[in-house]
């Protein structure tokens, strides 16, 4: 597989995601009250993702200061690319693996909020692994 | 006919450090001992399918108690005033309370994750009295998974525990079995699962402890899942290296909770630990 053209993730994969999101049964069920904008930034590619009842409203690739975010994910692409992968190594599979074991991988802004979605901010990550790789 | 289960759950009410404790546990076969420990913030229904395996209970007594404070035992009286602290020594006293009790005969000890731990300490000071250890997920000392969140008015406590442990199953895992076990954590009452893991990662250090564990008297067992991020690989092979003649392995595709998440393929494992203990 050839290097990824422009910035990873890149649009079709954040499309890809989106839809799987929202899509998604489980988010159905445990998602009504996840209403919250956040940033996953890979590399110096910031996006904020905003979640209107579990359910992705719009991603805004590399936002300006205008718009506000919660919380956020921020990682090297070599680590999202480890999370990303089918058979990610261990300590790579799960964002609370992530944050316990990968130093670079990290939790920025409001944690209480994060955690106050945890259930449905952990299945929204799992899908990020279920999405595949950008590149697959 | 109904499809019942070989395994009989019981109410006993036992002292633990002068308090009584009225303790639910559950035990199935008939043999030599098996006194099974479950992780933190869970409960002794993570050992079910070990309580249906013939195999076992055609060799063993096994017997599965959830912890005060868990599952089906109630905290001790006045718990109202008390923030649910647990520690080495408390979490000791529980077991050989439970052990005494019973009246267990050279039993073997297993236990998982902070179980796990725990047993090794159980062999240290007990080791003349035992048949041996199987450790789960093991380690002598496991700082970093307390944090104040998990206890916090504005944070649903049986939601964040139970996503906050998920991953630790190993993704390869079946679904059902791992959604099992998140099922269980999300029923821990409030600040319990922190509680037990201010043993697990504040107070729990066992690494000169464990140097005492002769094994041509306890023998012991240790296994730990390739995908467990709480006691990696890594920190199991340090304790199994200050135990001569401890036996080692490594489970493959298998994460923190291998008795509930995957018991097929855990199964073999468990099994060779087990003989070791016959």
């Amino acid at each position: 597989m050839s290097a990824v053209a422009g910035p990873y993730p890149g649009p079709d994969w954040l499309e890809r995601y989106r839809s799987r999101v929202n899509a998604d049964r489980e988010l159905g069920v445990i998602g009504r009250w996840f209403t919250a904008t956040f940033m996953l930034t890979f590399g110096d590619n910031r996006h904020a993702v905003k979640v209107v009842e579990g359910r992705i409203a719009e991603v805004v690739v590399a936002p300006r200061f205008d718009v506000r975010a919660t919380f956020g994910f921020r990682a090297p692409v070599e680590v999202w690319a480890k999370f990303l992968s089918p058979n990610p190594p261990p300590l790579y599979h799960d964002f609370f693996a992530m944050l316990m074991r990968v130093p670079a991988f990290v939790l920025e802004g409001d944690s209480l909020a994060a955690m106050q979605n945890a259930r449905a901010l952990h299945r929204m990550m799992n899908i990020m692994r279920e999405t595949g790789a950008p590149d697959a | 006919m109904p499809d019942f289960e070989p395994i009989a759950g019981r109410y006993l009410t036992v002292a633990i450090d002068g308090v009584d404790h009225r303790i639910f546990l559950e035990e199935a076969g008939r043999g030599l001992p098996l006194l099974c420990l479950h992780t933190a913030g869970a409960d002794s229904r993570q050992y079910r399918h070990l309580l249906n395996d013939a195999w076992v209970t055609e060799r063993f007594r096994v017997i599965a108690f959830d912890m005060p404070w868990h599952g089906r035992s109630n905290p001790p009286d006045e718990w109202w005033l008390t923030r649910y602290r647990l520690t080495t020594a408390g979490y000791l006293a529980t077991i050989r309370a439970v052990w005494q009790a019973l009246g267990l005969d050279r039993p073997v000890v297993l236990g998982c994750s902070m179980g796990g731990a725990i047993v090794l300490k159980v062999a240290a000071d007990y080791q003349d009295e035992l048949t041996g250890i199987v450790g789960l997920e093991s380690a002598a000392y496991a700082p970093g998974r307390y944090n104040e969140l998990l206890h916090h008015p504005a944070i649903h406590g049986g939601e964040l525990c139970a996503s906050y442990t998920y991953g630790l199953n190993a993704p390869t895992s079946p679904e059902a079995s791992r959604r099992e076990n998140w099922w269980y954590y999300s029923q821990s009452g409030p600040g319990v699962y922190q509680g037990d893991v201010h043993y697990y990662s504040l107070d729990w250090d066992a690494r000169e402890d464990i140097k005492t564990i002769d094994t041509a008297r306890c023998r012991v067992a240790l296994l730990t899942g390739e995908y467990d991020y709480s006691c990696t690989p890594e920190q199991t092979e340090q304790a199994a290296a200050s135990i001569p003649g401890a036996s080692l392995t490594i489970m493959e595709g298998m994460g923190h909770f291998p008795m509930i998440e995957n018991y097929r393929d855990f199964r073999p494992y468990l099994l060779e630990a087990l003989k070791q203990m016959l």
